[in-house]
């Protein structure tokens, strides 16, 4: 389903060239529930972005449900996340000129589809996070958690193949964050490939498979000795 | 996919009401002060009779030579001399003579008082010529013109007033103590501006009553009471003097079809010209021109000044609240980069987010367009408060005027969109991820 | 204030910061023209005519029938009585055309030598008679008015050329300018000389045209009664404070003495007033819409700079918390408003100085109007600065309140 070989993404400012991922590869199959983990600015966020075609990326292959995609122009790029991909942010990125209703039928509306279709499909997408009654309501009217069921339910209208969701607990409390979670499971349990980046480990565990980023590269957790320190690190802080 | 923009545009629209009403103000004001100016304009500055602009001509002879005339240019009539000499040489196919009258339509019963009655001396060649439309009767003919009838076309209100509209053909009109037969009536005309006779007249004052037979005007000594001008030394005592002075008050028009007519009568009154100073009439080199009716418009400076200038400075006017407008629509625009952001990371490709600007900033060039049109009426009320009233009447708000105040608010806000829509479109997917 | 750190910000905002500038400097040069426009409208509407202007009116009478030149003499004398006899008119006189009729009379080149080919000036002719100077109220200042033996009839195409006049000072400090001209002549489209007699402090032209500028109140009287065919020009002075009645009593008496004339009822009888309004239609026009389009192009550009500068307050929340919490002071962030739209003002007030006169030079050729003096400019900048900073200071006073606090929440 996703699939990158020797990526790099290198950040050039007038100074210096930063790497941000470098030689990294990973293999997502069809189905899975993979957790990206890592410490602060070891890279999961810019794979995230690249993994979702919000930004280019400077060498190696990346093949999105067997198509590679670093020919794509803006136009096919726009396509594409517009069709396969669902994103779920952390701050849910709701538009909050427009009610529920409207947010969620924001990619339905460009992918042109009719408008009885459209209406049945967020219905249903909203129906599934628990929020139908809440259709003409503004975000700001919403808590949190309902916020990012509204996001998820966008995220789910236009049925994507691939889940992409960064940090999709990070704003909300604990009992809110169990709930976001269930539901990304269920999604999961009826055949989404989900990729979800996160630095808490608790959430991390829910995955079928964890990858582990530091410094733009996957690492194997067992041989990393650098893992050890910075995982128990990040993960104290996000529990304290 | 154009009603989801218009929606997501009112939306957006009514968020902001205060700074949407600024937008709409500012493209209101500019487009009703440039649609009120430039309904006068138009109304001055339009061709009163496009389908023979071109065929029709005003023959000049510089009767006045180097020393007196305007800067090389011949003098804007003719004299009687050399106007009776042109018309004699027959060498058009049609030529009238022009000059103004103002005579006393005397009453039928014998305790009213007369009243005013405004015309032109014309020769029959006129109507024809000009596309005169008749409600009764018809022109005099040429026969008419060489035996010197006392036939009088009148005017449709003319024919209201004196013979409360009926068809009076045939019967007698008495104009300042001499009496006319009524040959015709004239259906409505009169072009704006009133070309055939602008040398010396605004050409946007009331509309003639009558216009009577010129030979028969010249016979009667009925005088001229349109512009008169003389070089050097004035000593003519009477009307007969006068005739024979270098006075031009006559306006010479002729009607030429073909390029090869034009060329014929143009080596004709240079011809007519040579031979004056051959005959010792004029001391200097033949200087004639022959201009048609753009031409000789634009040499009259029939547009007032007080067009061009007020024209020019509300368009400027307009240009300035369109710059404001792309300032506020940049604002407004930008402070939705956020949305942008989410729009293209799901989905939206650069040409929907940019689409999606230029028809919010249509719907606001419409509502621009129709408080525009509100203030356009209401400045065409106060039109005669700003212009001459005899130019503040011809301005009038029709349907073509309204389609170019909408037309105009809804492009001139497009086009003022183009840089801040670009500048929307340009926001990248991946920015609001970023931020986080 | 320190300038640097607000110009790198304003970099930041390039096409903002240039559009206001831009709006600035064409609001300048809109602006500035305007108001010398609409000067000199006015001032060209200010000009005196020398007339008794709030006792004057004006009958424009048309003969019903052909007379020859001793009947309409003979009419002309006949009416004018009837005027003088009136119990509200002062005096009355006749003439084919008065200051600012607009129509009627001639125009006629002067020279000072007989055979001059490039004439001296170009003067109104009147022709009036020994009442003229007295119904207008025109103030002469030397020498002496017509006598009644002096008035010839004028006929149809008739130039009579008198071997006396009476000319504006105006006129005669043009032929004269050493002030001798009294008891001098000059020739005016004639063979013959005519001799300056007497001097009036002020009378004005009949026409007024841009051509005429140069021949501003260039003006004479001949001592000639009007007996052309078509009508001549009653010229009535009323008892003060008895215009309305004056005007009233002459139509119908003159009705009441031969019914064979034309007072056209839609301008055949008007007050100088009128008179004036109508020379001066154009004008007040174009001062009228030259000032409403000043006054709604200043109000735009002064919202427009509120609606932007708010945009830029709420685009810099977080900063402005951010210097707030470092210690910056209301009244710092207020100046820093203030400065930055002071610099973008002079910015776009440079451009638009340029832009001013660049649309002067080509209004100049376009449509002769003047140069423009440079205090026109220079208000036009201050009027633009003061427009500036009123029109930030209130987003800059939002700005000023903006809580340190900001600076710790997201951006």
């Amino acid at each position: 389903m996703l699939k990158m070989t020797h990526l790099s993404k290198v950040y050039r400012t007038e100074v210096v060239e930063t790497y941000a991922l470098r030689d990294f590869n990973i293999d997502v199959k069809e189905g899975e529930f993979v957790a990206v983990t890592g410490p602060s600015g070891s890279g999961k966020t810019t794979f995230l972005t690249i993994a979702g075609l919000l930004e280019t990326f400077t060498g190696g292959e990346y093949h999105l449900d067997g198509m590679e995609v670093s020919q794509l122009n803006d136009n096919a790029r726009s396509k594409i996340r517009n069709e396969k991909i669902g994103f779920i942010f952390q701050a849910f990125n709701l538009i909050p000129d427009l009610n529920v209703f409207d947010n969620v039928e924001v990619p339905l509306r460009y992918r042109g589809m009719k408008t009885p279709e459209r209406k049945e499909r967020i219905m249903n997408a909203l129906e599934r996070v628990g929020l139908a009654s809440r259709a003409k309501h503004y975000p700001a009217e919403l808590s949190g958690g309902q916020q990012q069921r509204v996001a998820i339910a966008r995220a789910l209208a236009g049925s994507p193949r691939l889940l992409l969701a960064d940090e999709p607990t990070g704003n909300l409390d604990t009992q809110m964050a169990r709930g976001v979670l269930e539901l990304l499971e269920e999604i999961h349990r009826e055949g989404a490939t989900i990729v979800m980046v996160t630095h808490d480990p608790e959430l991390a565990a829910r995955a079928q498979r964890n990858v582990h980023i530091i410094d733009g590269q996957v690492v194997d957790l067992a041989e990393d000795p650098r893992f050890h320190t910075a995982y128990t690190a990040a993960a104290g802080q996000v529990r304290g | 996919m154009f009603n989801y923009y218009l929606q997501l545009g009112l939306h957006s629209l009514k968020r902001n009401p205060a700074l949407t009403a600024l937008m709409v103000m500012a493209i209101a004001f500019g487009v009703s002060a440039s649609m009120v100016t430039y309904s006068v304009f138009r109304a001055v500055s339009g061709d009163p009779i496009p389908e023979k602009s071109s065929q029709l001509f005003v023959p000049l002879i510089d009767s006045w030579g180097p020393q007196q005339n305007d800067h090389g240019e011949p003098p804007g009539a003719l004299n009687y001399v050399d106007a009776m000499a042109l018309m004699r040489a027959h060498q058009s196919s049609r030529m009238t003579l022009i000059y103004s009258l103002m005579l006393s339509a005397l009453p039928h019963d014998a305790n009213s008082v007369p009243s005013q009655a405004t015309g032109y001396a014309v020769t029959g060649d006129f109507f024809p010529m000009f596309d005169v439309p008749f409600l009764y009767g018809s022109a005099w003919s040429n026969a008419d013109d060489d035996s010197r009838a006392a036939d009088v076309v009148i005017s449709d209100s003319f024919n209201q007033r004196m013979f409360g509209g009926a068809n009076s053909v045939g019967r007698e009109i008495t104009l300042s103590g001499h009496d006319y037969r009524v040959v015709g009536i004239t259906g409505h005309w009169n072009p704006s501006p009133r070309f055939y006779a602008v040398w010396g007249e605004s050409g946007f004052g009331d509309p003639p009553d009558f216009f009577l037979l010129l030979n028969r005007a010249l016979d009667l000594k009925i005088d001229n009471t349109g512009r008169n001008s003389c070089r050097g030394h004035l000593t003519f005592r009477s009307w007969d003097e006068w005739l024979q002075s270098n006075c031009i008050w006559l306006m010479p028009w002729v009607e030429l079809n073909t390029s090869a007519d034009v060329a014929r009568y143009r080596q004709f009154i240079e011809g007519y010209a040579a031979d004056q100073q051959r005959a010792g009439r004029y001391g200097w080199a033949p200087n004639v021109r022959l201009d048609d009716v753009p031409q000789w418009l634009e040499k009259q400076h029939v547009i007032p000044e007080e067009s061009r200038i007020s024209l020019v400075v509300a368009l400027c006017f307009l240009v300035i609240c369109l710059v404001n407008t792309i300032g506020l629509l940049l604002a407004k625009f930008m402070r939705r980069a956020g949305e942008i952001g989410v729009r293209r990371a799901l989905g939206a490709t650069r040409h929907e987010i940019y689409s999606q600007y230029l028809v919010e900033a249509g719907s606001v060039g419409l509502a621009g367009g129709i408080v525009g049109l509100l203030l356009t009426a209401a400045g065409m009320s106060g039109v005669g408060l700003l212009f001459e009233p005899e130019i503040a009447r011809l301005a009038h708000l029709d349907i073509s005027l309204v389609a170019l105040t909408v037309a105009v608010a809804v492009v001139a806000t497009v086009v003022a969109a183009v840089y801040p829509a670009w500048r929307a479109a340009q926001v990248q997917p991946a920015w609001q991820l970023k931020s986080n | 204030m320190h300038i640097q750190p607000i110009l790198a910000a304003l970099r930041k905002h390039k096409a903002g910061t240039l559009l206001i500038a831009l709006q600035i400097a064409l609001t300048l040069a809109i602006v500035c023209n305007a108001l010398f426009i609409i000067h000199q409208r006015l001032a060209h509407i200010a000009e005196p005519t020398g007339v008794d202007e709030s006792n004057v009116f004006v009958i424009e009478n048309m003969w019903g029938e052909q007379y020859n030149k001793q009947q309409a003499a003979a009419n002309v004398e006949q009416d004018l009585a009837t005027l003088r006899n009136l119990p509200a008119v002062q005096d009355a006189t006749q003439s084919d055309s008065y200051p600012l009729s607009t129509v009627g009379g001639s125009d006629n080149f002067i020279t000072l030598k007989v055979d001059q080919v490039e004439p001296t000036t170009d003067a109104t002719v009147y022709s009036g008679d020994e009442h003229f100077l007295h119904t207008l109220g025109l103030k002469l200042i030397a020498g002496r008015d017509f006598r009644a033996d002096e008035v010839k009839d004028a006929g149809q195409r008739d130039v009579v050329v008198p071997p006396v006049t009476i000319i504006s000072k105006a006129m005669a400090d043009k032929l004269y300018p050493n002030g001798d001209a009294l008891g001098k002549s000059f020739y005016s489209m004639s063979s013959t000389p005519v001799t300056i007699v007497g001097i009036v402090e002020t009378m004005q032209r009949s026409r007024l045209g841009a051509w005429a500028i140069p021949y501003a109140e260039q003006s004479m009287v001949w001592p000639i009664r009007d007996a052309s065919p078509l009508g001549v020009f009653y010229i009535v002075r009323a008892k003060p404070g008895q215009l309305a009645a004056a005007m009233q009593e002459a139509p119908k008496a003159l009705y009441a003495a031969n019914r064979m004339r034309i007072i056209n009822p839609k301008d055949g009888l008007m007050s100088f007033a009128q008179v004036r309004r109508r020379a001066y239609d154009s004008d007040r026009g174009m001062a009228i819409l030259m000032g409403i389009i000043c006054v709604v192009l200043l109000a735009i550009t002064g919202a427009g700079i509120v609606g932007l500068t708010s945009f830029w307050v709420g685009q810099r929340r977080r900063q402005i918390g951010v210097r707030r919490a470092l210690g910056a002071t209301h009244r710092d962030i207020l100046h820093y408003f203030l400065t930055e739209n002071l610099l973008i003002s002079v910015g776009g007030i440079g451009v638009g100085i340029v832009l001013t006169f660049g649309l002067n030079l080509w209004l100049v050729t376009r449509f002769e109007l003047g140069i423009m003096p440079l205090t026109y400019v220079l208000s036009g900048v201050v009027l633009l600065i003061v427009l500036g900073q009123g029109a930030v200071f209130a987003p800059a006073l939002r700005a000023s309140r903006v809580p340190p606090v900001e600076a710790t929440r997201p951006a």
